[in-house]
């Protein structure tokens, strides 16, 4: 049973360098939840012989059924480790004196791409992460997408080859075979760390390295693993030769010549590598004589290795029997547990070069301070990443991680959202935390407090925010970074309840599903549909799931599923627009232009943005996008929603009054960048330029009431002249499939408008990689399709990459994106038909 | 005296402006002036009641006859007939304000009516459009679709053809489950769950019945269409969803804009309290606003407002317009997005139909409670926070003497509300801008109005 309590998790707590907080992330399908069952039996939660079968963390209905993570899920667990162990950490910062005892945090975090919210969610409040990859299969799209994000939020990776059952029982792969895919692995995993850090960096060494003791190899499933730590001390007696020396000595070009007992830096002639040697030989013999019934050997074997049976397993014979004696042999809880405790960092160790990357305040004030040194006498601050449902519907905990301070039951903090600003009011709660809760996988147990360096729930304060936020007592604190999501919510469906009654609930419901998922959005638009949008079809399945049966409790209808477009421009706009305003004394002169590649994608990144020096920023777009400095310096505002990817910019020279009528402008500007004039969507990558201005005297008649709805018509006009253009979302998407598949594959992507930019097979394997981008219009069913063009052997991974200009010409009624203009037109209750430019072009 | 050419206009300007007109003007000939604007049912109704100070008041479109009925009015009469132009709301109202400029003691009105109830006293005359109808064919349309129906119809005529009631009665004598009332009928009541058959074009009109009656089926014979068939009205959900936006924004709002659009629609005073006290309770703020028939370019000058409620009659069409800049909502939006006893009201824009004369007091308003806890905004999908507890707490923060800095001219700390809104604007006055503006020598600009300067012609 559970072999540890709350109240020695919550001794522990205080323990903060005995702590670990990490996550495991990987490829879908390489067998996270499966190897996270070790652990979680090691603690006691779950039966050995469950491991591998349970998958305790994944914990709803569907999950089970479908064998896929969905939610990432938290557990804290107790583990000790022996003195022989303990001595590996060197770092006094990783090990408090005297404690054999560590808590270990663990968050299992999905592997389907639509689900790489969630994966962001769980790295934020970790320090380490478990990278699982299939020796199989390899190094994957997603093992390469996670593996980046974790090295981008200063998370420090360690390494398992998961699933060697397989490549020994169903591959039936030679050892030196198995040796050389363990080792391209490693290196491609060393490769995407190099591509993002390096190992100067404040975060040391990140690379993985199997004669260190940080990557792990075994079977999840079967429940036993190891790292070369295990078979040195095995034959560190022997050979009396260090632990640590030996196991440099087991991995890469050491080989050891068994008659002269010599070893060897050179394959020769009658030398072995020793990694096949000593560490593959053995489960190999041990493979060969149970899986072929040679009962004798097998016993013999046994008594050499020292695996002692249980009465009742010394029946088995075949796969069962393999199960006990590999799982007694090579337990591997242990194996985790040694490389998580000795190679992933605690929280004193992290914090120490996370702050600055989590903090958005000053780096010397009260709270980064706080934060650095993992300090929990400091003031709290504390992220919360993500809303987890309860059993009480309707309400959530929130789920975060502790950095400074200590959260306890029913203390009073201030609660910011992420669009607080400190100084204001907006975003910004004073409240009472009701109570702080410890996650365990399905359960929750009541805790008292929980100091910093350490993860836990919240009740009370879900109402206050609706996905993230900063939690804190210090008064001048500033926000934690809000995190960078890799996927977009590109795809969107519009719901409605099958019984018109029901829409009360149906809009509670979409708040409920707003907060539980950390992307999804639920949006009403002005024709008054119910719109969830999320990452693609599967993340958007599981949200319209969970809406009917656990958030709503109704029957929903569901249209099909559609895009989002964009509305831009292709050239600049042929003809000088003049809009004059409703009392004719008023008039804009203005232009719309193409913005340069790039520019739309830098401000959606944030590296161009309104809260930017105006002169650094404009030195930026000078020297990146030749733009003129003067002008540059004069933006007015971005828009939509004073943060989106168009800009408006005074080119005028010595108008009069024209600060005045700024604001008016901006406002009628943020209009008509939400609604463009073709569909009403949201204008992108447009600049305009205002070149002059005609305004009346007196200020009684140049009020936003003349300004707004004229700038409106003006931008409309400068965008209906400037060529228009309709974008789309494209999917960046690679395909894993073996050579054959690879005709049918093309197939599909044609006939989708997709088009492949790389293709390459996957180094050591029959597999085939192919990348292509694939409109997001066009990836419904996308899936299904592929499987049936290729026999099922080819899977997907789609995320949302960039957007993309819809070829052809919207104003030709012949035109596809005329088409779909007159569908949005349609769906929005618009009036059908192509707006007209007289109606927004004035004459002088 | 000379008028300085700047503040001028070329008088050439107004004689070339061209107006834009959307609905066509009508003209009626001579002959027929009689019978369609029934000079003598006017003439005796003013006879009889012997009234003095006598308005007509027409629509826009109506008006090139205006001068022709007073005319004749008068000469049968025998006394000044005044004639009201220019209708300060809508023009499908009857207009007490104006009459009552020149002391009216009776109001003749022509033209579409809209029979919201209304406020004033002066007793008013409807003259309702005549319009031509095809009876043989509404007959046939009829037979077609409901003679082996054995239900009870209604054949409601809509107000230009309520002068074929007596024809259709006579036609249709034979059906026994057909009864024929004309829209002005004083006990519409009888409307609620029947099968109904509007003859009539109006869509808006149609609709208004739909929502405020209710009917068990609606049904709608357009004479206007070449279809000459009966058509089931099936109601436009565009409308009703369209409420669940709105509903959402007025959530989302601080500051909220009551724009009177009528003064002729019976308890309007009333339902404006009614919604003041409602944003109050709410903890959000109103502003009333008075402009006459409200525009684009006059609403669009309260930037600090985030949605108007209009009070106005039903069948404005304001609520559907898309052109303004902040969103337009009805008195039964507000109450249902900020009052919580409210929950199972049905939409209509006649605010006279879901609050019965009765319950427009504010008797139930006392005890709006704080609306319940924080929610998710769908529109802008941030936490909206409960305003109630913001502005006690600000009150409280009042009492606690708090001292500000007030170095900029800051009228208003810390308020989500109009001054607030102040703050946040770019421009707040005429800056000096010392040392940052290097001072130039003033230089000869342009001459002329910007309606058309001189460099430009």
């Amino acid at each position: 049973m559970v072999n540890f309590t709350v109240d020695e998790i919550r001794t522990m707590m205080d323990k903060k360098r005995n702590i670990r907080n990490m996550s495991v992330i990987a490829h879908v399908d390489h067998g996270k939840s499966t190897l996270t069952d070790s652990l979680v039996s090691k603690a006691g939660i779950i039966a050995g012989a469950k491991a591998g079968e349970t998958r305790f963390t994944d914990t709803r209905k569907d999950e089970q059924e479908r064998c896929i993570t969905i939610k990432s899920t938290a557990i804290s667990m107790f583990f000790e480790l022996e003195d022989k162990d303990l001595v590996f950490i060197t770092n006094p910062d990783q090990r408090e004196k005297e404690e054999k005892g560590f808590l270990i945090n663990l968050i299992d975090s999905p592997g389907h791409v639509d689900f790489s919210s969630e994966v962001t969610a769980a790295l934020r409040v970790t320090d380490g992460a478990l990278v699982v990859v299939d020796c199989v299969s390899g190094v994957c799209v997603q093992t390469e997408t996670v593996l980046r994000q974790a090295i981008a939020e200063r998370i420090k990776p360690i390494l398992f080859m998961n699933k060697m059952d397989r490549a020994l029982l169903e591959l039936q792969l030679e050892a030196e075979e198995l040796y050389q895919t363990f080792q391209r692995i490693v290196e491609n995993v060393n490769v995407i760390i190099a591509t993002y850090s390096d190992d100067s960096g404040p975060m040391g060494e990140v690379r993985v390295d199997p004669s260190k003791g940080s990557v792990g190899f075994g079977s999840g499933l079967h429940g036993w693993a190891f790292t070369l730590k295990q078979f040195a001390e095995m034959y560190s007696e022997k050979f009396k030769i260090d632990v640590v020396k030996l196991m440099n000595r087991l991995w890469g070009e050491n080989f050891f010549n068994a008659k002269t007992k010599k070893w060897a830096k050179q394959k020769e002639a009658d030398n072995k590598r020793s990694f096949c040697m000593y560490v593959l030989d053995p489960i190999y013999k041990i493979f060969d004589c149970i899986m072929n019934y040679k009962k004798e050997e097998t016993e013999q074997l046994l008594k050499k290795l020292g695996v002692v049976l249980k009465h009742e397993d010394k029946e088995k014979d075949g796969k069962a029997l393999l199960k006990v004696v590999m799982r007694t042999w090579l337990p591997a809880g242990e194996a985790l547990l040694q490389m998580i405790a000795i190679h992933l960092p605690s929280p004193v160790v992290a914090q120490k070069y996370r702050m600055e990357m989590l903090y958005e305040g000053p780096h010397d004030d009260e709270a980064a301070l706080a934060v650095k040194n993992c300090d929990p006498n400091g003031p709290l601050m504390m992220y919360v990443s993500k809303m987890v449902p309860t059993s009480d519907k309707g309400r959530f905990y929130a789920f975060g991680r502790v950095f400074s301070g200590k959260v306890a039951t029913g203390m009073k903090a201030r609660i910011m959202g992420p669009n607080y600003v400190p100084g204001k009011k907006e975003d910004l709660y004073e409240k009472a935390i009701q109570r702080t809760i410890l996650m365990m996988g399905r359960y929750v147990e009541a805790i008292e407090d929980v100091p910093s360096g350490n993860i836990c729930g919240l009740v009370g304060v879900d109402q206050f925010l609706v996905k993230t936020g900063t939690i804190t007592t210090f008064k001048d604190a500033h926000n934690m970074r809000v995190m960078k999501f890799s996927v977009s919510p590109v795809v969107r469906v519009a719901v409605e309840p099958k019984n018109p009654a029901d829409l009360p609930k149906l809009v509670e419901g979409l708040k409920r599903l707003a907060k539980s998922d950390p992307m999804v959005q639920c949006i009403i638009e002005e024709s008054g549909e119910h719109i969830i949008a999320g990452a693609g079809e599967l993340h958007l399945e599981i949200c319209l799931k969970d809406l009917e049966e656990d958030h709503a409790c109704i029957p929903i209808k569901k249209s099909d599923p559609v895009v989002s477009y964009r509305e831009s421009v292709s050239e600049e706009s042929n003809q000088m627009c003049l809009s004059k305003s409703p009392n004719k004394h008023n008039r804009l002169f203005m232009k719309a232009c193409p913005m340069p590649d790039g520019l739309a994608e830098d401000i959606d990144n944030g590296d161009v943005n309104p809260r930017d020096d105006f002169k650094v920023r404009a030195r930026y777009l000078n020297e990146k996008y030749d733009y003129d400095v003067t002008e540059a310096r004069k933006i007015w505002c971005f828009g939509p929603d004073g943060t989106g990817p168009n800009i408006l910019v005074d080119c005028t020279k010595g108008v009069q009054y024209l600060n005045e009528i700024k604001d008016s402008v901006v406002a009628g500007f943020q209009w008509a960048a939400k609604e463009g004039v073709l569909a009403e969507e949201n204008l992108r990558a447009v600049r305009f330029n205002i070149y002059d201005v005609t305004l009346h005297a007196d200020a009684i008649h140049r009020g936003g009431g003349q300004i707004i709805p004229t700038t409106r018509r003006c931008l409309y006009a400068c965008l209906l002249t400037a060529a228009p253009r309709i974008m789309e979302p494209v999917y960046q998407c690679e395909i894993q499939c073996p050579e054959v598949a690879v005709g049918g594959i093309y197939g599909v992507l044609n006939r989708r408008r997709g088009h492949v930019f790389e293709e390459a097979q996957v180094a050591g394997t029959p597999m085939f990689v192919v990348k292509a981008y694939l409109p997001v219009n066009e990836s419904f069913g996308f899936t299904a399709d592929l499987r049936s063009n290729t026999g099922g052997q080819a899977f997907p991974q789609c995320v949302f990459d960039h957007w993309q200009i819809f070829p052809g010409d919207p104003l030709e009624p012949a035109s596809k994106p005329y088409t779909i203009i007159q569908d949005i037109r349609k769906r929005k209750g618009l009036k059908e038909g192509l707006p007209d430019l007289s109606q927004y072009l004035d004459k002088l | 005296m000379t008028v300085p050419l700047q503040f001028s206009t070329n008088e050439s300007n107004a004689f070339e402006k061209k107006i834009d007109n959307s609905t066509e003007i009508l003209h009626t000939s001579q002959e027929n002036i009689d019978f369609v604007y029934e000079i003598d049912r006017c003439t005796k109704w003013i006879r009889s009641n012997n009234f003095q100070k006598v308005c007509l008041q027409f629509p826009d479109f109506l008006l090139p006859d205006s001068t022709e009925v007073a005319q004749r009015l008068q000469l049968a009469l025998n006394q000044t007939i005044y004639v009201m132009g220019d209708t300060a709301y809508e023009s499908c109202c009857v207009d007490y304000i104006a009459a009552a400029h020149v002391n009216a003691d009776a109001i003749i009105h022509y033209g579409p009516v809209c029979f919201s109830k209304p406020s004033g006293s002066i007793p008013s005359l409807r003259i309702y459009e005549k319009k031509s109808l095809d009876l043989n064919c509404v007959k046939e349309a009829y037979v077609n679709s409901f003679s082996d129906s054995d239900e009870t119809f209604i054949l409601l005529l809509d107000t230009p053809y309520i002068l074929h009631l007596d024809a259709l009665q006579e036609l249709f004598k034979d059906h026994n489950n057909l009864k024929i009332y004309p829209i002005d009928a004083d006990d519409l009541k009888v409307l609620c769950s029947c099968n109904i058959v509007v003859i009539g074009e109006n869509r808006r009109k149609i609709m208004n019945l739909n929502l405020s009656f209710k009917p068990k089926k609606l049904y709608y014979y357009d004479p206007k269409s070449d279809l000459k068939s009966i058509i089931n009205y099936e109601q436009d959900m565009k409308v009703l969803k369209r409420r669940y936006f709105l509903i959402e924004k007025i959530k989302d709002s601080n500051t909220i804009g009551i724009v009177i659009g009528t003064l002729a629609v019976k308890n309007y005073l009333r339902i404006i309290n009614r919604v003041k006290k409602i944003i109050q309770a709410s903890g959000r703020k109103y502003y009333v606003i008075s402009v006459g028939k409200p525009t684009v370019a006059k609403l669009a000058n309260f930037l600090e407002l985030d949605v108007y409620v209009v009070i106005t009659c039903a069948m404005n069409e304001i609520y559907e317009s898309s052109d303004y800049y902040k969103p337009i909502v009805t008195p039964f939006d507000i109450e249902l997005a900020l009052n919580p006893q409210t929950n199972d009201l049905s939409f209509s824009y006649d605010y006279n139909f879901y609050l019965p004369d009765g319950d427009i007091s504010e008797c139930d308003l006392e005890n709006i409670k704080k609306m319940d806890e924080n929610d998710v905004s769908l529109i802008t999908g941030k936490v909206r926070c409960s305003k109630v507890e913001e502005t006690t707490e600000r009150s409280e923060s009042v009492h606690a003497k708090e001292i500000a800095l007030r170095a900029d001219g800051t009228l208003a700390v810390n308020t989500t509300f109009g001054a607030g809104f102040l703050q946040e604007r770019s421009w707040k006055g005429l800056e000096q801008n010392l040392g940052v503006e290097v001072p130039e020598l003033a230089t000869e600009g342009r001459r002329g109005i910007a309606q058309g300067y001189q460099n430009e012609k």
